[in-house]
């Protein structure tokens, strides 16, 4: 169980490193996600039917998602959308994009070689997908620390923490948010490629709830790993990305049906939201009390409760201060 | 340049800064038509110091990221790694005449650092590229009395040694009437009173009082 959920999670991973990117270093909630997964899934797979390999359809995938964050991106910063509209208007309008491309709500993959199939044969299933997952992500991820080592990247994580500061530095914000966006729902396509590779279809409703699932899985890899440098803010994102395939295995393990998935999945998120606020409330407390025993104080006992009510938790949710 | 709230001060300088668009007229930097460029563009010749420290900076990014932001030998899309050892020392050297011991703390995330030292940040990181002009847009306003007056002997020694071309934008008439050689009173859009030079050296708060009581 717990093999399956790396393989599985390694897939998912490009999809929590995506929304990663514009929600943790834009500071953009995007909704293109919800489009631009089946996107990914539709274009490889049809590619993949008219007779490119699998390699070449994964990265059409890729590139069509980079397309549909580009199309959110302009809509954005150009046409001055609030960003979640501009969003649901490239997932909606994804919609019929999506159909038109397989044209019918589901395209079964035939005998076509997948990207597991370049592997071994020998190998089982499970250790296929590791690798396959392990690879891509792998790629990824070594992309996404060359890319923020640049200046190109720095100008990136500046735009997205303080885009008066970057504008009057001469950086061009409205270019660096579009690129955010074009990268970010790449690596959400390249996703939606390898799942429809994994699954052996393209289905027009797999695409329902992957924010959900992208947001998931960063806040679960934040809860693990903590830190500012970007190696371990994306490796954060490849294990919160298995640590929540694994959690939704053992719920279905424990006998939920598979369409109460979604409302677990949005369970989850809550449960991966309040965990933080908890979590600092109680280390709030653990440190006033270790400081009021240090200076011997059990008469200040009535200022300590006071003090706790005082303290407000910070969540993961909530903006850091600039 | 000094007047009352609304007299249109900070709308002159945001309007300079590319902020806000002009309705009319032309605007050149340099000699360069910037009337319709974006902010971007225009950091090209100008640098700003906002109010508020926390504008100034990147709080998320280190004091040596901020730095490199600032410095701008290459392009802001340049896929040219921004790291290098030997930019630590000169890091350093930029950093020790503020005196504020940030020398030590490059790897800190700006948003740790005090108001001061953000603001101080700001000025060292607007003044770096030498701009063809500085716009300080109250910068002390939101700093201590005393942190306040150090910030301002900073910004006297940076623009005295670099020589350049500043308008700042200020409520305390006493630094109006220290600072600088020219100073102007803006009043409902207008401006009021143009002085410069040994005019200026003899002008006096009482004066400026009367003025603004008109």
């Amino acid at each position: 169980m717990l093999i399956t959920s790396i393989g599985q999670g390694l897939l998912w991973a490009p999809l929590a490193i995506g929304v990663f990117i514009t929600f943790r270093i834009l500071d953009i909630p995007d909704l293109t996600t919800e489009g631009s997964f089946p996107l990914g899934a539709a274009v490889t797979v049809s590619a993949m039917l008219s007779g490119q390999s699998a390699v070449t359809a994964s990265l059409l995938g890729f590139l069509a998602g980079c397309i549909a964050g580009w199309v959110t991106g302009v809509l954005d910063t150009k046409l001055h959308m609030p960003s979640l509209l501009a969003g649901i208007l490239t997932m909606t309008g994804l919609y019929s994009v999506n159909m038109h491309i397989m044209g019918k709500s589901n395209v079964p993959l035939l005998s076509q070689k997948v990207l597991t199939n370049y592997l071994p044969q020998s190998w089982s299933i499970d250790l296929q997908t590791i690798m396959v997952g392990a690879i891509v992500t792998g790629v990824v991820v070594a992309f996404l620390i060359w890319l923020f080592k640049t200046r190109l990247g720095l100008s990136l994580m500046a735009t997205g923490n303080n885009p008066a500061m970057s504008a009057a530095n001469g950086i061009y914000t409205d270019r660096m948010v579009i690129i955010g966006y074009m990268v970010s729902n790449g690596c959400i396509a390249l996703s939606g490629a390898l799942i429809s590779q994994s699954n052996g279809y393209a289905d027009i409703g797999m695409g329902i709830g992957t924010i959900v699932i992208g947001l998931a899985s960063v806040l679960v890899g934040e809860i693990f790993l903590r830190g500012r440098q970007i190696w371990l803010r994306l490796s954060a994102m490849v294990l919160g990305a298995i640590i929540y395939r694994f959690l939704l295995t053992v719920a279905m393990g424990l006998g939920f049906p598979v369409d109460d998935l979604k409302i677990l999945s949005a369970g989850i998120l809550v449960v991966v939201i309040c965990l933080p606020i908890l979590q600092n409330k109680y280390r709030t407390r653990q440190q006033l009390n270790r400081y009021l025993k240090q200076i011997g104080a059990d008469e200040h006992e009535a200022s300590n409760r006071s003090l706790n009510r005082q303290a407000s938790p910070e969540g993961l949710l909530s903006r850091d201060s600039k | 340049m000094i007047g009352n709230n609304g007299a249109g001060k900070s709308t002159l300088l945001n309007t300079i800064a590319g902020t806000l668009a002009a309705d009319a007229g032309t605007l050149a930097l340099a000699g360069h038509d910037v009337t319709k460029k974006p902010i971007a563009y225009r950091s090209k010749w100008l640098s700003r110091v906002f109010q508020d420290p926390k504008m100034g900076t990147a709080g998320e990014l280190s004091v040596a990221q901020n730095l490199t932001l600032a410095q701008r030998h290459t392009g802001s899309m340049s896929l040219h790694r921004y790291r290098k050892a030997s930019q630590v020392a000169a890091y350093q050297e930029l950093l020790r005449p503020l005196n504020m011991g940030l020398e030590d703390r490059l790897t800190t995330q700006v948003k740790y650092l005090s108001g001061g030292q953000r603001q101080a940040l700001s000025l060292l990181m607007a003044t770096l590229s030498h701009p063809d002009l500085l716009l300080l847009d109250e910068h002390t306003a939101a700093l201590d009395p005393q942190t306040s007056q150090k910030v301002m002997d900073l910004t006297q020694t940076i623009v005295e040694e670099n020589q350049l071309t500043t308008m700042m934008i200020t409520h305390k008439m006493s630094d109006a009437l220290t600072y600088g050689n020219r100073l102007v009173m803006v009043q409902d859009g207008q401006i009021k009173l143009d002085v410069r030079g040994e005019e200026k050296q003899n002008l006096r708060q009482e004066d400026l009082l009367t003025l603004f009581a008109e």
